[in-house]
């Protein structure tokens, strides 16, 4: 290989071509966005239409709202500690549980779907096509006292009164899963996609059972895709606020979400819930770097 | 153990114990376990699709509650059915443009984004990575109040309504081509792309040639979630609407979640986009293989190979 | 007229008195001045209209009506900005075949929403539909055109009262809209209780079947009725918290829920008590699955008439590019047959004196099991109105309420 300074120059101009028109959308539409949500963070409220005023400069900053977003965490009336231990909960119950089915449905897909490949991906992918909140309202109905689920548990013996509508948080949670899922069955088959069927046929002939081959070859190559379909189920699922109000609507089921909702669109509380969200967005951060290094990281080693 | 087991699973070897290994050990036997729970996972996604779609023939006005068969949220008069309502012909107009428009910029841009910082390593190329990251992470609902602030105090070039909408939307869904393709890229590694440089090909004809259809599955997955991300997004839409206009069919649908009276309408109208990108799907299906009846078995090598043969 | 500064030096010292006296709510003694001028508290140095103490907003000089006697818009489209559903597309269909003009609904979810999109100035709109604690800031910010009341003579058809509500002296700036009560909704199939503001709390054998209206306003306004507390627009934080107390106890004792959906809910048996506004139960027909008579629908508001009544109200906001057509609008929907067809697909009545329960029943709007849902003059001077709150009372009801919802 012998590429002169002159070309490596020319490619990195290349790199940087491709990756302008997005970065710049990014910067314009969501960097200056955040700051001003930072402004309002810090600063005041319109005594007259309760609307937040943003103070741009940093120096002028004041710490109300933060202090009062404090008061609300640690304070005598402090309510924001039992959202945010069960969006924890609920979270880490609704990835396990979305992980669990989802991989072994990629999986399926996208090695042994063979010809029925097409059919299997426009099954997967017709959800998408649905709205959002109509599955969800069909849910209602399927869950009522009177509903579908109910029947179909009595008739092959389990007990068929449950009240899944009146504010429980299994329903949460399998809404959460629910709602999520397709996403991350799509991200998983767009990489398990990828593996190479060699290097499966090879330690099986090695000798490898079905199983080892599975836990020492095929997990340890589909890792990146995993971290990132686990990254674009749980951070969402973090801030997720209408499952709750879907599904159970009762005060002993929210989630962080809802308590940031409430706050940011409640006159003269915007500053507050913006402070709310930040302070979530700090929490996230560490998962955040998790995935960026761990990327990083995967990227030298393959490539 | 190893040969032990390979010698046993053998066809013609004595005996029921060949017969419960080859079971067991027979790696190229079809997965009836997996296809089954797949199928379980399919019927269990789709249900209520399908039962949205029987609401839509629901003859009162509840969306959740089954109270007769009627087709009057269809072609009922006197109702705000499909055929008569005006401001639900201009929601699914809405959605579409939203969709369509919003695809269309942010695949490429999060594409090339993703190549360009993948290949770019510096540490402007890492700060940027962790904003596109970053971006992901944020509460929707927050940048949406974000965006309105911005757009109406600050970027008064950007006027409420579709032009507002698609920034917020691109911006939004930025994060799934970037971060998806960026997945498939580590996987892929750089090797097919030196191959073919060291076979005389210029970068850009190798990302064009060997990078690019290598990374479809995740092209289309993103583009796929991209789509799907702007027909179902009620919150930055929202916030960032002007007139009836302007508000596609998931700000109906939310807002009528939260108080309305036209639920089945919406969907009979779910129902009839559902039919619609069924069609469009199939056509673009049978479009795409008649396109490419010829290339069908190419693979990276192949792809390699008529380079190296031009 | 008054100009802003005369506003905010009479205000201002009006304002201390009024808010230390926790003026606000019926059956308080009158403190300030009375009609015509700024009596009682004060936001910002803007008046609150209280029943007690009536306003009369000042029409600023470069904010005046239209002329008589002009002709309605030619080739227009009459921009209409309101709640969601909360008219009826077949009458506004109609208004527009009379007068010969389009329309176009766009819909807003919550009046804070409402107020912020108008507030940009990119946006106009005929016909706004806000609620009466907002009226200060609209009349404030100018945003919206005093009436021409020479084109509306159809005000004779509603209630005396209306036409110098304490909220807008003189009909200068609104017509009214819909009128409505908070009261309670059950099912008198499922629920063997005698209904009153205390029910939820009894309602411990119907854990998880019981919700409230997801409004810090009448969620809090139930506790302190329930404790005898008829000040809904109190200041006292006190009381508040003690309010708060009450509803988080509800939600250990019957896992409450929070929601709008009662119209739904109740019919279809997820909600057996519900927190419930009187036009969302009227409709309940509707809402009924195959089978169950709306016989088991009820809807209890106190017989002395002693519960939360609000209105809305119709304005024609100055932005609009069509203000003949935007009054001769309000003047349409106040006349009685197209008030009852509205009513039809609403549940929300018009206070009109012919809608009456009698006529609505004759009209087979109306079951006769669910007349209660009716709203009669004598609520509108019996009943408690939640009115404007000055900011800092304001902040302390949301806290208590968004700790009661989102955080148990």
């Amino acid at each position: 290989m012998n590429r002169s300074a002159t070309n490596r120059r020319r490619e990195r101009w290349l790199w940087i071509a491709l990756a302008a028109p997005g970065a710049i959308w990014l910067i314009v539409l969501f960097v200056v966005p955040f700051y001003a949500m930072l402004a309002v963070a810090g600063g005041s409220v319109n005594p007259f239409f309760e609307t937040a005023i943003p103070t741009w400069n940093p120096l002028h900053w004041s710490s109300a709202n933060l202090s009062a977003v404090w008061h609300n965490i640690a304070g005598s009336g402090a309510f924001i500690g039992p959202p945010a231990l069960r969006t924890l909960i609920y979270t880490a119950a609704a990835s396990a549980i979305s992980l669990a089915i989802a991989y072994p449905v990629a999986y399926f897909v996208s090695r042994y779907a063979g010809r029925r490949k097409a059919l299997f991906l426009v099954l997967l992918i017709a959800p998408f096509w649905v709205s959002y909140m109509m599955r969800m309202l069909a849910w209602i109905d399927l869950l009522q006292q009177g509903g579908f689920v109910n029947s179909a548990m009595s008739l092959v013996g389990l007990p068929g009164g449950t009240d899944w509508l009146g504010g429980k948080s299994i329903t949460v949670i399998l809404g959460l899963v629910y709602g999520y899922i397709p996403y991350l069955i799509l991200v998983l088959y767009a990489g398990l996609d990828r593996i190479d069927t060699s290097l499966l046929e090879a330690a099986r002939d090695l000798g490898l059972g079905r199983w080892r081959t599975f836990w020492r070859v095929t997990v340890p190559l589909s890792k990146p895709t995993i971290i990132a379909g686990a990254f674009i189920t749980v951070l969402p699922m973090i801030g997720d606020y209408f499952t709750n109000q879907l599904l159970s609507a009762a005060p002993n089921t929210t989630m962080i979400g809802n308590a940031i909702e409430g706050q940011l669109l409640s006159p003269g509380q915007t500053g507050q819930g913006a402070v709310l969200a930040l302070m979530l967005l700090v929490v996230l951060l560490i998962p955040m770097i998790y995935y960026a290094v761990s990327t990083a990281r995967a990227s030298l080693e393959f490539g | 153990m190893a040969t032990g087991e390979s010698l046993r699973a053998l066809p013609g070897a004595p005996g029921s114990v060949t017969r419960r290994v080859r079971a067991r050990g027979n790696p190229w036997r079809r997965p009836w376990a997996l296809e089954g729970f797949t199928w379980l996972y399919i019927l269990w996604s789709i249900v209520p699709v399908a039962i949205a779609i029987l609401f839509s023939f629901n003859k009162g006005a509840s969306q959740s509650t089954w109270q007769g068969f009627s087709t009057k949220w269809y072609v009922g008069a006197g109702v705000t059915s499909v055929l008569h309502n005006p401001s639900l012909h201009q929601a699914v107009v809405q959605t579409l443009k939203l969709s369509i428009i919003t695809t269309l910029i942010t695949v490429p841009l999060g594409v090339g984004f993703a190549i360009g910082i993948d290949r770019w390593r510096s540490r402007t190329s890492s700060g940027l990575s962790l904003v596109m990251i970053f971006s992901f992470v944020v509460p929707e609902l927050l940048l949406a109040v974000a965006l309105f602030m911005l757009v109406t105090q600050l970027f008064t070039f950007l006027p409420l309504g579709t032009t507002a909408e698609v920034a917020g939307l691109v911006v939004w869904n930025f994060s799934w081509p970037a971060i998806i393709v960026r997945a498939r890229l580590v996987t892929i590694g750089k090797t097919y792309e030196e191959a073919a440089a060291d076979l005389g090909a210029s970068r850009l004809s190798a990302i064009r040639r060997v990078l690019l259809p290598m990374l479809m599955p995740a092209i289309f997955a993103s583009a796929v979630l991209v789509f799907a991300g702007t027909v179902d997004d009620f919150v930055i839409v929202e916030q960032l609407s002007s007139t009836a206009g302007t508000q596609p069919m998931s700000v109906l649908i939310y807002s009528n979640v939260h108080g309305g009276l036209q639920g089945p309408a919406l969907n009979a109208l779910a129902t009839i986009m559902l039919g619609f990108s069924l069609l469009v799907a199939l056509i673009g299906f049978a479009a795409y293989r008649w396109m490419t009846r010829g290339e069908r078995k190419q693979g990276a090598s192949e792809a390699l190979t008529s380079i190296a043969g031009m | 007229m008054i100009s802003r500064r005369q506003l905010l030096g009479a205000g201002a010292g009006l304002a201390l008195t009024g808010l230390l006296a926790g003026c606000g709510g019926s059956g308080s003694s009158g403190g300030g001045g009375g009609a015509g001028s700024v009596g009682g508290a004060s936001s910002g140095g803007i008046p609150l209209p209280r029943p007690n103490y009536p306003v009369k907003w000042p029409i600023a000089s470069d904010n005046k009506a239209i002329a008589s006697g002009l002709q309605p818009e030619k080739n227009a489209t009459l921009q209409i900005y309101n709640w969601v559903a909360y008219i009826n597309e077949g009458t506004v269909k109609d208004f527009c075949k009379k007068y010969n003009c389009k329309y176009q609904i766009t819909t807003f979810n919550t009046m804070t929403e409402a107020l912020a999109k108008l507030g940009t100035g990119q946006l106009s709109f005929d016909i706004f539909f806000p609620t009466v604690d907002v009226l200060g800031q609209l009349v404030e910010a100018k945003m919206i055109r005093p009436l021409n009341h020479s084109y509306i003579p159809n005000i004779a058809n509603a209630w005396p009262d209306f036409r110098n509500p304490f909220y807008d002296q003189g009909w200068q700036y609104t017509v009214p809209y819909s009128i409505y009560t908070t009261g309670i909704s059950w099912r008198k199939d499922k629920v063997n209780l005698t209904p009153s503001w205390n029910m939820p709390w009894q309602a411990a054998k119907y854990k998880g079947k019981v919700a409230l209206l997801d409004d810090y306003r009448e969620t809090i306004t139930l506790a302190l009725m329930r404790a005898g507390n008829y000040n809904v627009n109190t200041t006292n934080s006190s009381q508040i918290a003690a309010a708060g107390k009450a509803l988080d106890q509800l939600s250990s004792l019957v896992n409450v829920r929070v929601d709008n959906n009662d119209y739904t809910e109740i019919p279809n048996g997820n909600a057996w008590i519900h927190q419930a506004w009187s036009g969302d139960m009227a409709l309940a027909k509707d809402y009924m699955p195959k089978g169950t008579p709306v016989e088991v629908v009820g809807y209890w508001v106190p017989p002395n008439h002693h519960c939360p009544v609000q209105n809305d109200t119709i304005v024609n906001l100055k932005s609009g590019q069509n203000p003949v057509l935007a009054h001769l609008f309000m003047n349409y929907f106040l006349d009685v047959n197209n008030a009852l067809n509205n009513y039809s697909y609403l549940g929300y009545m018009q206070p009109l004196t012919a809608v009456t329960p009698q006529k609505l029943i004759a009209e087979k709007l109306l079951p006769p099991t669910l007349t209660t849902t009716v709203v009669l003059p004598s609520y509108f001077r019996n009943g408690v109105q939640e009115l404007e709150l000055p900011p800092a009372a304001k902040q302390d009801w949301l806290n208590t309420y968004n700790s009661f919802s989102k955080g148990l």
